[in-house]
């Protein structure tokens, strides 16, 4: 990885800190009409036309946001932005607030083009490549087009058909369904050697359960995985995804930890970790919610028709009743 | 007096004391402890101690040294240097706090006021001394804030000595006031041939006499903001008129533990129980990260 950092029109003009892969091409920065990158502009009037950056959709949420295209490839790079408060950088013998560090990462362009083949489908029939990737807003969107082995690339989630050696594509949900399992395992692995920590039991540290610390388990493997691969595909397919996975329903009631005040009942209570084990009134309800994260998958089958809401501990029947105990 | 050592860095504290008089090791001591520097906004504070046998206490009242404050620099010069003289009895040791010093402890996340940092100084000396094996059997200190916690604290910590704690203590006992010179004079030293780390071009001295109240240093301060950096290392940027002076002149700048009171990320409780629909977030991967996707370039 390289890092540019340039500017070189004095102290006014904003500067962008990249970390960018170290390939052939990259030191040939330009611009493509982005009138905020500055810099590039600058720094097309040196070189050579090589990578440029594009708005184009983002295929989780539909809205425009920053690509960089590399023409000499051709390669598709997402940018992330590292951006926390209170940061600002000092380069060289100027300030520059923000402190963002922004990332040019290569993306794989099928999700892009997903969005494409998924909004053409709707239209139910085979259309050639040219008319499934169109977009007002974005139009730079037929760059895509460019990418080297498309075809290949398409036949992960498509259907094809050749008429007059001419391609004809199909959006095709068992295949794309397929294709991002495939993507969850390869994230999976990518996950498991960078060591990076899916467990929900990292949400909170505050929260301390008594039982010897489980290493994360395979299941939170998939939810993770799922979860990075979702911020590509839009929320319908990631849902899709979810059962294709088989993936138990994301935890909507998170095993919160029961609440403190019903430790205050009349009944005895035991040194145990579960201490509401022993609030006879709320016995089923608390038992199934404390070995929800051991086992979400029997959960997700369970019926829950008679269970609480969490709400319910909240409720004023409950408040009364502490203060009762209070005053004794 | 030799400075040197300060002049090398003088971004952090510095200790400088004279050799030890053998007859100190001997005889029980008195021990006098006062400070020069501590209202201006430029420079560093001086913390100094002076000792000398009980015995030869009249000797140095024979010095006439006194209250530092009623003397001309150069009488203390030569107050100092008859003191270098009389090495054979009377000893003394400095430590020289740096503005840069006192501007990060009262400035840190957790703050250290001067007073703390005064009384530890001091206590630090007196810890010197005994550690030299000087036989300190009396500490006279001019006090910093009210005299009676102030002794009530030392005589803690130093259980074996008797500890008197004074208002205008360099008036009342010579070995404070002997102890006063040693600091001003070192002070005064340092002030002079301040080594300024910035590297500024054209930086003119004439900063008057360092307090806030003078108008000359007012000034100075003023004619020295750099807007991104505020002030060179030689003011104490903890001290009020340093801040208001920053506030005005120089860009803002907000810290992790800065009060901006904005309520931004601050929700409701009831917000995390509802049951409704929630936006959907980004991916805790990249929340956990501070990562998003670029949307401005």
């Amino acid at each position: 990885m390289a890092a540019g950092v340039d500017c070189g029109e004095g102290a006014s003009a904003r500067q962008h800190v990249f970390l960018v892969p170290d390939t052939a091409c990259f030191y040939r920065l330009t611009d493509c009409g982005n009138s905020a990158l500055e810099y590039l502009k600058e720094a097309s009037k040196k070189m050579k036309s090589g990578l440029m950056f594009v708005k184009l959709v983002n295929p989780r949420s539909g809205e425009g946001v920053s690509y960089l295209f590399n023409m000499c490839l051709p390669q598709l790079f997402e940018i992330k932005v590292f951006k926390e408060k209170n940061h600002s950088w000092f380069i060289n013998e100027s300030v520059q607030s923000g402190g963002l560090l922004h990332f040019a990462t290569p993306m794989d362009p099928l999700f892009l083009l997903l969005h494409y083949l998924i909004k053409a489908d709707r239209e139910g029939k085979f259309q050639p490549l040219d008319q499934v990737v169109m977009d007002d807003m974005f139009p730079n969107c037929i760059l895509l087009l460019k990418l080297p082995e498309l075809e290949k690339l398409l036949q992960h989630v498509t259907e094809e058909k050749e008429i007059d050696k001419k391609k004809y594509y199909k959006y095709s949900k068992e295949k794309t369904l397929k294709w991002l399992e495939k993507k969850v395992n390869q994230t999976m692995a990518a996950l498991k050697t960078n060591n990076v920590n899916v467990g929900a039991r990292v949400q909170s540290t505050a929260f301390f359960s008594g039982d010897p610390l489980s290493s994360d388990k395979e299941e939170d493997y998939i939810r993770y995985a799922h979860g990075l691969i979702s911020e590509y595909i839009p929320k319908e397919l990631s849902d899709d995804l979810s059962k294709y996975l088989k993936l138990p329903e994301p935890p909507a009631s998170v095993p919160n930890p029961p609440s403190k005040k019903v430790k205050l009942s009349d009944e005895p209570v035991e040194a145990k970790e579960d201490y509401t084990k022993f609030n006879t009134k709320d016995l089923k309800t608390v038992k199934k919610n404390s070995k929800m994260t051991a086992a979400q998958k029997a959960l997700a089958k369970v019926d829950k028709s008679g269970m609480k809401s969490i709400d319910s501990f909240f409720g004023a029947k409950h408040v009364k009743k502490n203060w009762k105990d209070l005053k004794l | 007096m030799d400075l040197s050592e300060l002049e090398r860095d003088n971004t952090g504290r510095c200790r400088l004391n004279s050799p030890v008089p053998s007859v100190c090791c001997k005889e029980p001591c008195v021990l006098g402890v006062d400070e020069a520097g501590r209202g201006p906004v430029l420079g560093p504070m001086v913390y100094a101690i002076c000792y000398c046998p009980l015995s030869r206490l009249a000797d140095l009242e024979a010095l006439k040294v006194a209250d530092s404050k009623t003397l001309s620099e150069s009488e203390r010069d030569r107050l100092f240097a008859k003191m270098e003289e009389d090495g054979d009895f009377v000893g003394w040791a400095l430590d020289v706090l740096s503005p840069n010093l006192i501007s990060t402890s009262m400035l840190g996340r957790v703050k250290y006021n001067l007073n703390s940092l005064s009384h530890d100084t001091a206590t630090g000396l007196v810890q010197y001394a005994l550690d030299q094996g000087v036989k300190v059997a009396q500490v006279f200190v001019d006090t910093v804030g009210p005299p009676e916690t102030y002794q009530e604290r030392l005589q803690q910590r130093f259980p074996g000595v008797e500890v008197t704690v004074k208002a205008k203590a360099d008036a009342l006992y010579p070995v404070v006031s002997a102890a006063s010179i040693c600091a001003k004079v070192a002070r005064d030293q340092a002030v002079k041939n301040w080594k300024f780390v910035e590297k500024l071009q054209d930086l003119d001295t004439d900063y008057g006499s360092g307090y806030p109240s003078d108008p000359k240093t007012k000034a100075w301060l003023r004619e020295h903001v750099d807007p991104v950096f505020g002030f060179p290392q030689f003011v104490r940027f903890s001290w009020r008129t340093a801040q208001s002076i920053l506030e005005k002149e120089a860009e803002d700048v907000t810290w992790e533990d800065s009060q901006t009171g904005d309520q931004e990320g601050l929700k409701r409780i009831k917000s995390y129980f509802s049951k409704g629909p929630r936006a959907r977030l980004p991916h805790r991967y990249f929340q956990e990260r501070g990562l998003e996707s670029a949307t401005i370039l």
